[in-house]
């Protein structure tokens, strides 16, 4: 199943996920993160992304992964957070 | 003794070589073959610069860019979608280790911005930095501003506005619906402004690079040197500009 949402980091950007989700298993298929913030490197959004596929769509589970993949690469956000990706993740399970 | 930095003033250009230029002299100035760097520029055709992580086909009104002649294009930078016509565009590109450039992302943004807002005071103009990566006089946003950090090198840059035409604006990048295009229009006449709306008229682009030249050697104190692009620089732009910032691939990655 393919969902969108649209989620304004509070004090931050605009962020908006596009994924695909196996709606019997709860897995993500596919993500696409955009938006009109920053990210240090640019390459980790591409990362986090790749990180999440063939991931369960658990709020718990998809902020341990950002958060240890933020962690491992010294990735720095402006105007996005760990809390808003997961939530904007979220806002698609249907 | 004042260290002197190098000038660049290319003139109007297109959005890919606009954008080729930008990551040529990052790369020239990783391997130390150019001091540091401040350009202005303007765009020529009218352009839509788009963040590195935007979608085009979300931000852009596609079909219409193309009737009117404007080009479209992706940034090396974060950030939102600018439509650039009337207005000054300065990048910077300068060493992360560079004393005058704090390791701080965010104070980054905040000392480069000096340089601009100390530009628009010597037009007459008071604004301040507005985090994340505004400028505002009054209120309102009179500059957008970007930056990114590769190969141990900054490049930020950003515009001035000196004109706004919001309905045109808003006729190439997409509105959620149509239904609240004329909202968004009211919105953005209030919350943005320009040189020209500020002091009744508009100075000349060679006017407002010479502030702007000013303030960058006031705020760094430094002195900025006349320069050109390097015969170097001059290949990488060819190749970014071909090999990435017209390419299909590029601008609609995402």
């Amino acid at each position: 199943m393919r969902t969108k949402s649209v989620y304004k980091i509070p004090k931050g950007k605009i962020l908006k996920i596009s994924l695909d989700y196996n709606e019997k298993t709860n897995i993500i298929n596919d993500l696409n993160i955009s938006g009109d913030f920053f990210a240090y490197p640019e390459e980790s959004i591409e990362l986090i992304e790749n990180e999440l596929k063939n991931t369960v769509m658990e709020n718990d589970i998809i902020f341990k992964k950002i958060e240890s993949i933020v962690n491992n690469y010294k990735i720095q956000f402006i105007g996005l957070d760990l809390e808003g990706i997961t939530k904007g993740i979220m806002m698609c399970k249907k | 003794m004042m260290d002197k930095w190098r000038l660049l003033q290319t003139g109007y250009l297109s959005a890919y070589t606009n954008m080729a230029i930008d990551r040529a002299v990052m790369l020239s100035h990783s391997k130390n073959s150019v001091p540091p760097t401040v350009r202005f520029y303007g765009w020529k055709p009218s352009a839509i610069s788009i963040g590195y992580f935007q979608s085009l086909k979300d931000e852009v009104e596609l079909d219409a860019c193309n009737k009117l002649n404007i080009d479209y294009v992706r940034r090396i930078t974060g950030g939102g979608a600018v439509f650039h016509e009337n207005e000054l565009t300065y990048s910077i590109v300068i060493s992360e280790s560079h004393p005058s450039i704090p390791k701080n992302i965010l104070e980054s943004y905040g000392r480069i911005c000096g340089a601009i807002i100390k530009g628009l005071n010597n037009l007459g103009i008071e604004s301040n930095y507005s985090p994340i990566n505004d400028i505002i006089s009054n209120g309102k946003k009179i500059s957008g501003n970007a930056q990114t950090r590769k190969i141990k090198t900054v490049l930020q840059h950003g515009t001035v506005l000196t004109d706004v035409n919001v309905e045109k604006m808003f006729s190439v990048l997409k509105v959620p619906t149509e239904k609240i295009k004329d909202k968004l229009i009211s919105n953005v006449k209030e919350r943005v402004t320009s040189i020209k709306h500020i002091l009744g008229e508009e100075p000349t682009f060679n006017e407002i690079a010479y502030s702007m030249k000013k303030g960058f050697e006031e705020e760094f104190n430094i002195s900025l040197v006349d320069g050109e692009l390097t015969k170097e620089e001059i290949e990488l732009t060819k190749k970014f500009e071909n090999e990435c910032f017209s390419t299909y691939d590029w601008n609609h990655r995402k």
